[in-house]
């Protein structure tokens, strides 16, 4: 009976959404497919890259790895909601300063795991830095650059407290 | 993935209800994050998944009891578990090894209860709750049990429940006295699967080690005490020799497999190295 | 063109971030990952169980039952669109779904197409397919001499000239061969003091670009347009129109971002299967590869390397042999040009008076192996450098020191006869000596922990001949577009560009808009590969500008503007055509001279454009309990010519030389019986942000190419020549053992240990 398709609601970058599909679609299909959003984006499909990070009731999640029906009643943000009146979040122009990515295929991912680890620790230390963003890769290797933006970010959050 | 149909019971009898126990297609799911890749990649195609998300408090409680104790539900997620004062305040080995867990977003969603169900060889948690001597508290239709963690898997991806029998809660006892730390040893990248896990949790007064308990994973079939070892400490002063002859029994006595992070006789060699420096951390009073 | 003596408009050398960057940090930039068209259908792929086999039978029925399923598609098929299905770029071996037979595991078999890809991925793995297996061979050594044929003959590509030779060759792997004889090499080994002789190999490994390859095709009305996250649109363009037997003016090829290539994305990879299936359904077709799939799509070549070198009383080698295997899988892609065109630098950075080269590039049942970052440099750098040190420590003779005394210098004769030009090899070597404080005093570790130091450098020669086309446009208002089919897939290239058309026309880069490439609108260009598009698509942006500004300056005469007026340029359209309205367009090609090798001897007067440089140096911890090893420090130094974006050439260089620890400590694609292991990131691991050397430097020393576009030359290549060897030598420097082979894992250095303890580890 309920491989039918169903209907949930949501809060979807801060607007009450509605959507109707069947129960074996992940969040990140279901980003992609019914909302055009495409900030996040599958790559590894095994919750190991980060490419596909949103944001699920303040907690980032890999949504390769989240049935889209548990995001019924839920506060889902991505990426596209963080620069707001077309001004950059901080952390997103720690990036660019920091010159924090190369193809910016994992970027979104990164900025928004940033965003978790500066939400929990504003003043991050290396192994907070470490052992938050560890579970998200970049192939082209612009580690150092993005701890880089970390610091960058952090300093500029916790002046502007 | 393929098509299945998704129940989201409210209650832990409906749910019960919905299982069959000659019935594998049909499963609990909890975070997802395993079955999804098992779904994925075609490993495992269900045609009735029912959730456990809308069971009620009864799965999502931390419980601390009378004599320090503690109980975490099955529902409960590993975010969470990181973050409890009062789990760390019982036995703080669990946040530090959720630390190298998976990562924040695995953590975010994963549950404890499907940690334990899903009884991959290489899982991090299974070998510290058997050293810390924990249970799983478990219901099926004949009502609940209590399993102790190293009894609950019997094979790669196997173990003793039965399909319509769910993890409610897991339980540890208190560990007054005693020190534990877990070893994650990984033979290529920092977030890799472990090529061993090691825990130990000692009981030691006077330069004297009155109880050890050694819980292995990832470099066997199942997680599994080490019994010999534990043997080779108890009672005995802490000295080079003793732990040297404790790592010696485990290497020897673990039944050890080969996989992508090396051969068995390597991980002997790690066995044999980190269970002796694991034991100095504790013993050190370095706890971790 | 203007006489007036160029004053720098201070665009070489700006650190601006990338133009597309806030694009990148918003989620916004444009990846054909991305793209959907009106009543598209997904593809998904079914794909070979076994390494080696002939098709029996392909069962689609279960899958046709699936609801949704609009076709399922057979090599049968595709004959009905494609007289000749058969692609590549030097080989036309590579059948666009498997004909007849299977040769590596994870071959394109049959596809399925459906609107939603749920179901086509269902009914992909759906489909049964009996094959009755063949004698298969894996190693690249065994297949030189195996009775097992991996093809019944070979199909070189009519393309290259030089490959010709090769056409209709019967039982044999070796796609290709290269020799390179200079001097005599026997009578200077018969001579010799001393000789050394080692055996290196490397390993498989894979790009893992995070966007996995992606093709759109949209063929209809006699037209072809392919959306691609292709490293050579011009490429995908002449060799699609090759398939279809069109014109090259009836297929359009797009890109966007990619979101990485490293080398995996050139030539094509699924874009003739898309259009084949596009033309099939008569509909846009989408194929998005998985991570898991491209693994089976392309790879790094493993390889066998013998060396063999010949050393005199004062140290100075005299002669060397170099037998280098590459393992290029079932199909030859650009592996057959890896061989040769990395093949004759495979005697190193050094003065040798004799050298013999042979490097060949086998044929195996593994999947196709090709371009990847460096194109086969890494490999040859493992090899020779460690060898390098090896006869240092045989010889006594500091390695540093050892490596000065045999330097290929300024002016020197390169082993093709090739009279060497501004490639700083003696400032790369010294850099790095220098950072790594090479010959200082260091703490050496005690106990359990141990720690070493080492060097090592390369020098690979810029592929030739090769042609970039690009086009200026200034608009009636003074603004300025670049048109160019360089493909920016994060090397920044869009960014270079910008600021070699500004420094021409003396704007400001962040004003100059680049535009994607789209072979109906951006001339032809290689490709975006062997760090060819600095030098040589800058070369043409400049002459494009140039054009532009001489047109300008044209223009200015003809309304009668006084020399030297600062006029802007609006109103000087504005007085030629009345109103804002017409375009000013430059055109620039640029093609660098060269001179074909001897087919014997290998030999050529000019063999390159440029040389690029590059090296690291490593200090390492090892704990010798468990062989674990910790770098502590990685320093890699290129020689980048002036560069055009410095901090983005840094990046470059840290970035390439995570990415080549990688391939040194962890990655590895693993076989058994031809089935790979570890098709994915929960088994393949590649570099997190843990795994970084506490202390990562990349660095440029001071030189200039004096062929380049305002003294510029490629860079994204050099940080991954050296990473391998420089780390393995400061292994032997800190424990006094030597790995022959990659990756260097800690049981493989931990074994190394043991057995130097003359107390070998079992297995069990
Ligand atoms: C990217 C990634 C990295 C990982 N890294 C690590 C790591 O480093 N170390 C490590 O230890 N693990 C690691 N894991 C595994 C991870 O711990 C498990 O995926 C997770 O704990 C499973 O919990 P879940 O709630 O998501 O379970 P689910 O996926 O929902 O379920 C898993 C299994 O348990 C069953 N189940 C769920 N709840 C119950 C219940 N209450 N009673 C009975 N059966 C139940 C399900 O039917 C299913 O068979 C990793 C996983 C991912 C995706
Ligand atoms: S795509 Fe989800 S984590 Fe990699
Ligand atoms: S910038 Fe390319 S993967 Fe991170």
């Amino acid at each position: 009976m309920s491989a039918a398709p169903r209907t949930i609601r949501f809060t979807l970058n801060g607007s009450a959404v509605e959507a109707t599909f069947p129960p074996h679609l992940s969040l990140i299909e279901l980003l992609r497919e019914q909302f055009d959003l495409f900030g996040a984006r599958e790559s590894c499909g095994q919750g190991l890259c980060g490419c596909c990070t949103v944001l699920v009731d303040g907690n980032a999640v890999s949504s390769c790895l989240y049935l889209a029906a548990f995001a019924d009643g839920a506060e889902i943000l991505t990426v596209e909601h963080l620069a707001r009146d077309g001004r950059l979040d901080p952390v997103q122009q720690a990036f660019i300063e920091a010159g924090a990515f190369q193809c910016g295929f994992c970027t979104p991912g990164f900025v928004l795991m940033t965003k978790q680890l500066l939400d929990d620790h504003p003043d991050p230390t290396d192994d907070q830095i470490g052992h938050y963003l560890s579970g998200n890769l970049c192939r082209c290797g612009t580690y150092p650059e993005i701890i880089a933006a970390v610091l960058d970010a952090s300093h500029c959050l916790t002046v502007s407290l | 993935m393929s098509p299945f149909a998704l129940e989201e019971p409210a209650s832990l009898a409906e749910a019960l209800a919905l299982l069959d126990p000659d019935d594998p297609g049909a499963r609990a799911i909890a975070g997802g994050t395993a079955l999804m890749l098992m779904m994925k990649s075609g490993l495992y195609r269900p045609q009735r998944l029912v959730s456990l998300r809308r069971l009620g408090p009864a799965l999502t409680g931390i419980h601390t009891a009378a004599d320090g104790g503690i109980e975490i539900g099955a529902m409960v997620r590993l975010a969470d578990i990181e973050r409890s004062g009062k789990v760390r305040a019982a036995a703080p080995v669990i946040a530090e090894t959720l630390l190298t867990h998976s990562n924040v977003r695995v953590r975010n969603v994963a549950t404890l209860g499907g940690n334990l169900a899903h009884a991959d060889p290489h899982m991090d948690l299974p070998p510290v709750l058997i050293a810390l001597g924990a249970t799983v508290r478990v219901t099926g239709p004949a009502g609940e049990r209590s399993i102790a963690i190293e009894d609950l898997v019997t094979g790669y991806l196997e173990t003793v429940l039965a399909n319509n029998e769910l993890i409610t809660a897991v339980s540890i006892p208190p560990q007054t006295g005693r020190r534990a730390t877990y070893a994650k040893v990984t033979a290529r990248t920092a977030d890799d699967w472990p090529a061993l896990g090691l825990a130990v949790s000692v009981h030691a007064e006077d330069g004297v080690v009155r109880d050890a308990r050694i819980a292995i994973g990832a470099a066997t079939e199942t997680a599994r005490r080490l019994p010999q070892a534990e043997a080779a400490l108890a009672g005995r002063a802490v000295t080079d020799t003793t732990l040297r002859e404790a790592g010696r029994a485990a290497a020897a006595e673990a039944p050890v497999v080969a996989d992508h992070h090396g051969s068995v006789a390597y991980k002997r060699v790690l066995i044999e190295v980190h269970l002796q420096r694991a034991l100095r951390r504790v013993l050190d009073g370095a706890a971790r | 063109m203007t006489e007036t003596p160029r004053i720098s408009a201070g665009q070489i050398g700006r650190s601006i971030p990338r133009v597309e960057a806030r694009a990148k940090v918003t989620g916004t930039a444009e990846y054909i990952h991305n793209l959907r068209l009106p009543g598209m259908l997904w593809a998904k792929i079914c794909r070979s169980t076994v390494p080696h086999g002939r098709i029996r039978h392909i069962d689609t029925s279960a899958a046709a039952a699936i609801t949704g399923v609009q076709r399922i598609v057979t090599a049968a098929d595709i004959r009905n669109v494609i007289a000749e299905p058969y692609y590549g770029p030097a080989f036309h071996d590579q059948p666009i779904l498997a004909e007849e037979k299977v040769r590596h595991v994870g071959e394109p078999v049959a596809a399925v197409l459906a609107a939603d890809p749920r179901i086509a991925e269902q009914a992909a793995q759906a489909i049964i397919v009996d094959y009755e297996p063949l004698p298969a061979v894996y190693d690249e050594v065994e297949a030189l001499t195996s009775s097992v044929f991996v093809h019944d003959q070979l199909k070189p590509a009519g393309t290259f000239a030089d490959l010709k030779h090769l056409a209709g060759r019967r039982d044999t792997n070796i796609a290709l061969d290269f020799h390179l004889r200079r001097g005599d090499v026997e009578k200077a080994f018969a001579a010799a003091e001393q000789v050394f002789e080692h055996t290196f190999r490397t390993q498989q490994t894979m790009h893992t670009p995070l966007e996995p390859h992606v093709a759109v095709a949209d063929v209809r009305d006699g037209a072809a347009v392919i959306h691609s996250s292709t490293q050579n649109p011009s490429f995908v363009r002449i060799e699609i129109a090759r398939l279809l037997g069109w014109p090259e003016n009836r297929v359009r090829v797009k890109t966007a971002f990619l979101g990485g290539g490293f080398g995996a994305k050139v030539y094509v990879k699924v874009e003739a299967l898309a259009v084949a299936l596009s033309m099939l359904a008569g509909r846009p077709v989408k194929i998005a590869l998985t991570m898991e799939e491209q693994f089976f799509t392309i790879s790094r070549h493993a390889s066998t390397f013998r060396i063999k070198s010949a050393v005199d009383k004062e140290g100075r080698i005299t002669a060397r042999h170099c037998e280098v295997f590459y393992n290029g899988g079932a199909y030859a892609d650009i592996g057959p040009r890896v061989a040769q065109k990395s093949g004759f630098t495979a005697a190193g950075p050094y003065d040798i008076p004799n050298v013999a080269i042979d490097s060949f590039e086998i044929y195996t049942n593994r999947p196709p192996a090709g371009a990847f970052r460096g194109f086969g440099m890494p490999q040859l750098v493992w090899a020779y450098e460690c060898h390098a040190d090896l006869i240092a420590r045989g010889l006594g003779i500091d390695a540093v020191e050892f490596r000065r005394k045999n330097l290929l210098r300024e002016g020197m004769p390169h082993a093709t006869g090739t009279i060497m030009r501004d490639a700083a090899t003696a400032a790369v070597l010294d850099r790095l000596a220098q950072r790594i404080g090479w010959g200082q005093p260091f703490n050496r570790g005690n106990g359990t922990l141990r720690r070493g130091r080492g060097i090592a450098f390369g020098l690979k020669a810029a592929i030739s001949p090769t042609t970039s086309v690009a086009t200026v446009a200034i608009a009636a208002d003074g603004s300025c577009t670049v048109y160019c089919g360089t493909v920016d897939m994060g090397q920044g290239s869009t960014t270079a560009m910008a600021q070699i058309a500004a420094e021409t026309l003396e704007l400001d880069a962040e004003a100059v808009r680049v535009v994607a490439p789209d072979t109906d609108v951006t001339p032809y260009d290689m490709g975006t590969l062997g760090s060819r598009s600095t030098f040589h698509m800058g070369h043409a942006v400049r002459l494009a500008a140039e054009e532009a500004k001489a047109k300008l300056a044209a223009l200015a005469a003809e309304t009668g503007v006084p020399p030297g007026t600062n006029l802007p340029l609006a109103e000087l359209f504005r007085r030629k055509y009345g109103m804002q309205a017409g375009t000013v367009v430059g055109s620039g090609s640029y093609l660098p001279s060269y001179v074909s090798p001897d087919h014997a001897t290998g030999m050529t007067p000019n063999a390159t454009p440029f040389w690029m440089v590059g090296g690291s140096a490593a200090e390492i911890e090892i704990d010798t309990e468990t062989g674990q090893v910790r770098v502590l420090r990685l320093v890699t130094v290129a020689d980048a010519g002036t560069p055009v974006n410095p901090r983005i050439v840094e990046t470059q260089l840290t970035g390439a030389a995570i990415q080549h620890l990688g391939m040194t400590l962890f990655e590895n694609m693993e076989f058994t019986d031809g089935q790979l292991r570890n098709p994915n990131f929960a088994e393949y691991k590649i570099p997190g942000i843990r795994d970084l050397p506490e202390q990562l430097t990349g660095e440029i020393v001071d030189a200039v190419q004096q062929s380049g576009p305002y003294g510029a030359k490629g860079v994204g290549e050099t940080g991954t020549f050296a990473v391998a060897p420089a780390i393995a030598n400061a292994i032997h420097d800190a424990v006094g053992v030597r790995l022959m082979e990659l990756p260097i894992t800690p049981e493989a250095v931990y074994r190394a240990l043991r057995t130097a303890a003359g107390d070998p580890l079992g297995d069990t």
